[in-house]
């Protein structure tokens, strides 16, 4: 069990492309019915004012069908996921979840995965969570760890190997 | 009534936001919440939700169905995880054909999800659940004077329609509970402005610069401190805060406090016990340790 299998960094995840396609149409069609551009959610979006998102205009991009500059740009990795433009959507529309379904068909086209995505996975294949016990320090400079200060033992897949066998389903489902 | 949750810890809490976990475990049970340790689980899968959220989806019902192996509600601190649960069984519940698929997955590990978990979070079990009367009967040393502004944290306000702990746009809940207490909390402009952390995997830099913005206007407004309900935030807030203060060219001095801290200081559990040496932030500018 490899992280690629999961990410297609090698081989673009053709049957996944696929299904993330549909995916993508749906929102589409479902856009060209019901946005207007009233740019209410880049009004109130977070990534707006710092890193130039604006979530209407990816709205815009999506209904004209351009899905290829849309998966190729870096700006679908700048939203920050605060769920305002999906909640303040007078049509329903959640730019939030087109970002997300473009950031997915990215990975799934076999486009390098940004940041630290990938050794967070990683971690996750290898004992279930993100990152395992750190140290870290008091105010006063001093070193502790989660057994030092009487907390029981970290919660994780006991049986890591099963654990792995399920995430790989994930990864089959698409050969 | 004892009320009896299994604790879904997460990924960052038990590995790094140890005083949080300290906190929780000090005030709940005193509240009559029988917190219990459950063996097996997993990242609830949302911090991949971004590369694919197929197995954010998967990550979360494995998690439900663990809760649901063990008959046990979930109390869930941290709001990153609990969305991605919430917003797991909204799916599971609504979708058969998802669920049947999530299902035949879990069978890798012989779980399968069948029923609906109660799900809560820090801000409604203790303003729901438990309820506002209850708590005032256990505070014995009252936070006088305490002005103090309160974060709630994106995830446990949006999307309303899967039912979240607390208004999207107008959450009083951590008030009401600060007002419990004795405190006096404090409206800011900025009560709604995300601590950045999302951010995080991708562009630290944004990242800080975000939490550097919210904590300058803080700054600027003369509040003593703020609370917070997530683990992601106060990494940001308090962890992060010198380097989120570079971002933004200040220096920042803000403290920043669970909430369930701050509960235990007005209980009157020592501040060891609540890990209030862990908060990286100046604490000790609200004269926590000399609660009246």
């Amino acid at each position: 069990m490899s992280i690629i299998d999961l990410t297609s960094m090698g081989e673009p995840q053709s049957e996944l492309q696929k299904e993330l396609n549909e995916r993508l149409t749906k929102l589409q069609d479902e856009i060209s019915d019901y946005c207007f551009q009233c740019a209410k959610c880049t009004s109130g979006c977070e990534a707006h004012k710092l890193l130039e998102l604006e979530p209407h205009k990816i709205v815009a991009l999506l209904k004209r069908g351009l899905l290829n500059e849309l998966v190729n740009a870096d700006v679908i990795w700048t939203c920050m996921t605060c769920l305002k433009c999906r909640e303040r959507c007078p049509q329903r529309v959640a730019p939030v979840e087109i970002l997300f379904a473009l950031k997915n068909m990215a990975v799934a086209s076999g486009k390098q995965i940004p940041g630290k995505y990938t050794a967070m996975l990683q971690s996750i294949l290898s004992i279930g969570l993100i990152q395992d016990i750190q140290q870290t320090t008091t105010r006063t400079n001093k070193t502790v760890k989660r057994d030092e200060l009487g907390l029981p033992p970290l919660s994780k897949p006991t049986d890591v190997a099963k654990f792995q066998a399920g995430i790989m389903k994930i990864a089959m489902e698409k050969v | 009534m004892k009320k009896k949750y299994a604790l879904f810890p997460g990924c960052l809490m038990p590995t790094e936001q140890y005083a949080y976990e300290l906190s929780i475990r000090e005030t709940l049970p005193l509240l009559g919440v029988e917190l219990v340790d459950v063996e097996g689980f997993s990242c609830c899968g949302e911090p991949m939700k971004s590369v694919n959220q197929l197995l954010t989806l998967y990550l979360s019902a494995r998690n439900l169905a663990i809760a649901q192996k063990h008959h046990l509600d979930m109390f869930v601190p941290c709001a990153m995880c609990h969305l991605a649960l919430t917003e797991c069984q909204h799916v599971l519940e609504k979708n058969p054909a998802m669920k049947e698929r999530i299902n035949g997955m879990l069978a890798a590990e012989d779980l399968t999800y069948t029923e609906k978990r109660h799900i809560v979070h820090t801000v409604d079990l203790l303003h729901d659940e438990i309820g506002i009367q209850k708590i005032k009967e256990h505070v014995k040393k009252p936070l006088q004077g305490l002005k103090i502004a309160a974060h709630y944290g994106c995830h446990i306000l949006r999307p309303r329609e899967i039912g979240r702990p607390d208004d999207s746009e107008n959450p009083q809940k951590i008030e009401a509970i600060l007002k419990a207490l004795g405190a006096e909390p404090v409206y800011y402009p900025q009560k709604l402005d995300c601590c950045g952390a999302p951010l995080l995997a991708n562009l630290p830099e944004s990242a800080l610069t975000k939490t550097g913005q919210k904590l300058q206007a803080i700054q600027e407004q003369q509040i003593q401190g703020l609370v917070d309900v997530c683990p992601w935030c106060h990494k940001m807030f308090d962890s992060r805060q010198t380097k989120a203060g570079e971002t933004v060219a200040a220096k920042l001095d803000v403290p920043v406090v669970y909430l369930t801290q701050l509960l235990g200081v007005a209980f009157g559990i020592s501040t060891e016990k609540l890990g209030l040496e862990l908060n990286l932030s100046p604490v000790e500018k609200l004269q926590l340790e000399g609660a009246k």
